[in-house]
């Protein structure tokens, strides 16, 4: 018996490779799937698929009044409800054409930067734990339930806010609310050294960061990337600065930038350098709060205060028809952009003058952002795949809605 | 590349400050809390599980006026009326599908009469979807169970934190006044 060579008759092919990752990918941040073709471990193309979230959300606004549809903007990007709550009542404030008192505008500048807080905290454990390190996750964690607990302290609630009213806020803060907040400020900027000791100049992050997801300026506006992703390719765009809405004219604070064309490193800077800002800003607006109403005086928009309501007949009528019927509204269009901590959140109104919405359309910085995500990974590793999702900072709650 | 930038690299010096950062927090007191065994309360005013109030003789404070489902996002409250004697407005059925709900605190603020509330009660499970139908028996139950004494008195002071007593005055408002004593 000859026992024979094996011959190799033609040359040695690779095939590309389709796989799926996600939608159950606890990298994915949710349910997002990517349809990834691979030549070996380069991807050639990524193909993002959203919509496995999708409530309807635009579609429920439409069946609420004006008043009654603020919790559906927190169940969009969940993780900084606050921010949606601001956004959308500013858009409603606008279409109303009220505004809030002073009091009530700083009081929403502070929950607002706080919800940016949380929500950068959670992005950098995040970011940071899909990319292998755990320890920032976990310290970053503890300051994120310091927020959350004085969310409840607040308001009642932890996550779903539902704090901010069209025309101001629920309630007016507590006393006790205040002097957390502020022993919290003081104490965060140490926090944010320590998530700095930890991963800015950490070899193993610069190795996978640096270099990693570029994208120019000049592609960065095309694409309509706004927030973190626009500002960390180095243009000073942000909402707060260019539209003041809230109190954002009279605190001061600074846009961080990053470099042009910028990686995830300048969009890991960028955004650790915007809650040392979020900080500042919290702080003038304690030490700076004015006394006065929390709510606009505008009974035809606004619901009556409650004691009010239990005693007054007057009172008691606007409570049923506003509630009943909603506000009754000019017809009109209203288009308002707020800087949530994913980049620009607008709410697009169109008012037939009933009181609900015509058409309640939202403009969500994670759908824009997902849509950049092929170009991102496109000639990089599968790993590097993993650092992209990180570093455009998507919720599908938004981006699906 | 610099002699420092090179020496920094040789020795690990970031990963070491880094390691030292987490081994001073093994001396640190932990922070997590070790739920089902330490429970944090509730802080004032906490959105939960729902309950129907009682008046001081009682009954129901309920009228049936159904401002709370008309308001609520979610359309989670079903109320059946019916006509009685003389007319007057009879609540046949107040229902709560709790499953439902997503606990925005929009029917404590629509009911024009203190009648329906949110308990601080936040740990319930049950094995079946049915338990959490809330029918206004088990509602006015919880009312006994969780606002039992002055706590349901307190309930709305709380729920609205200062602001409804002192509306028309300005007084007591909380004000920044530097850091606690003590803390300094």
């Amino acid at each position: 018996m000859e026992h024979s060579e094996p011959v190799i008759e033609k040359p040695f092919e690779t095939k590309e490779l389709t796989i799926s990752m996600g939608p159950q990918h606890p990298a994915t941040h949710g349910v997002l799937r990517l349809v990834l073709d691979l030549d070996g471990e380069n991807v050639v193309k990524c193909t993002p698929y959203v919509g496995y979230l999708h409530r309807g959300v635009e579609k429920l606004g439409e069946n609420r009044t004006y008043l009654a549809a603020l919790p559906l903007s927190d169940r969009l990007d969940y993780i900084s409800s606050m921010n949606n709550n601001v956004g959308y009542v500013n858009a409603v404030e606008k279409l109303f054409g009220i505004e809030a008192p002073e009091r009530a505008k700083y009081i929403r500048t502070m929950v607002a930067e706080m919800g940016r807080l949380s929500s950068h905290i959670i992005w950098l454990g995040t970011h940071v734990i899909d990319i292998g390190a755990t320890t920032p996750f976990l310290l970053a964690m503890t300051e994120r339930e310091r927020i959350l607990d004085l969310f409840e302290m607040l308001c009642g609630a932890r996550l779903t806010v539902s704090y901010p009213r069209v025309g101001g806020v629920r309630n007016d803060i507590s006393q006790e609310f205040l002097d957390e907040l502020y022993e919290f400020i003081l104490e965060f900027p140490h926090r944010i050294d320590d998530y700095e000791t930890l991963v800015t100049e950490n070899r193993i992050w610069k190795d996978r960061t640096v270099g990693v997801g570029i994208i120019s300026a000049k592609e960065a506006v095309n694409w309509g990337l706004t927030g973190g992703m626009l500002r960390g390719s180095g243009i000073d765009y942000d909402v707060r600065k260019y539209v003041p809405y809230d109190a954002y004219d009279k605190v001061d604070f600074m846009i961080p930038v990053g470099k042009d064309p910028g990686d995830c490193y300048d969009r890991y800077k960028v955004r650790v350098e915007e809650m040392r800002q979020a900080n500042r800003i919290i702080k003038q607006c304690v030490e700076n709060l004015p006394a006065g109403p929390v709510m606009a005086d505008a009974p035809k928009f606004t619901l009556p205060p409650k004691d009010l309501v239990l005693r007054d007949m007057e009172h008691l009528i606007h409570q049923f028809v506003l509630i009943t019927k909603g506000p009754s509204v000019a017809e009109g269009e209203v288009y308002v952009g707020t800087e949530v901590p994913k980049g620009e959140l607008g709410f697009y109104f169109v008012s037939d003058g009933t009181g609900k919405p015509y058409r309640m359309r939202v403009r969500a910085p994670s759908y824009v952002h997902a849509s950049v995500l092929p170009r991102l990974c496109k000639g990089g590793y599968v790993a590097d795949v993993i650092a992209n999702i990180g570093t455009i900072d998507i919720v599908l709650g938004e981006c699906d809605r | 590349m610099t002699s420092g930038k090179i020496l920094k690299t040789v020795f690990f010096v970031e990963i070491l400050k880094g390691l030292a950062l987490t081994f001073r927090t093994l001396f640190k007191h932990p922070v997590t809390r070790r739920y089902p065994k330490v429970k944090v309360p509730a802080k004032a005013g906490f959105r939960g599980l729902h309950a129907l109030a009682r008046n001081a003789e009682g009954r129901m404070k309920c009228v049936g006026c159904g401002l709370c489902g008309a308001y609520c996002p979610s359309k989670c409250i079903h109320i059946y009326t019916s006509e009685g004697d003389d007319h007057a407005k009879i609540v046949d059925r107040y229902e709560i599908d709790v499953l439902r709900c997503i606990f925005c605190g929009f029917c404590v603020e629509a009911c024009p009469f203190g009648a329906i509330t949110l308990s601080e009660h936040y740990e319930y499970s049950e094995t079946s979807r049915g338990a959490f139908y809330m029918t206004r028996e088990k509602l006015l139950e919880n009312w006994d169970k969780y606002f039992a004494g002055p706590k349901g008195e307190r309930y709305f002071k709380e729920f609205w934190l200062p602001q409804s007593n002192t509306y028309s005055s300005y007084e007591g408002q909380a004000m920044f006044r530097g850091r606690a004593k003590g803390k300094e």
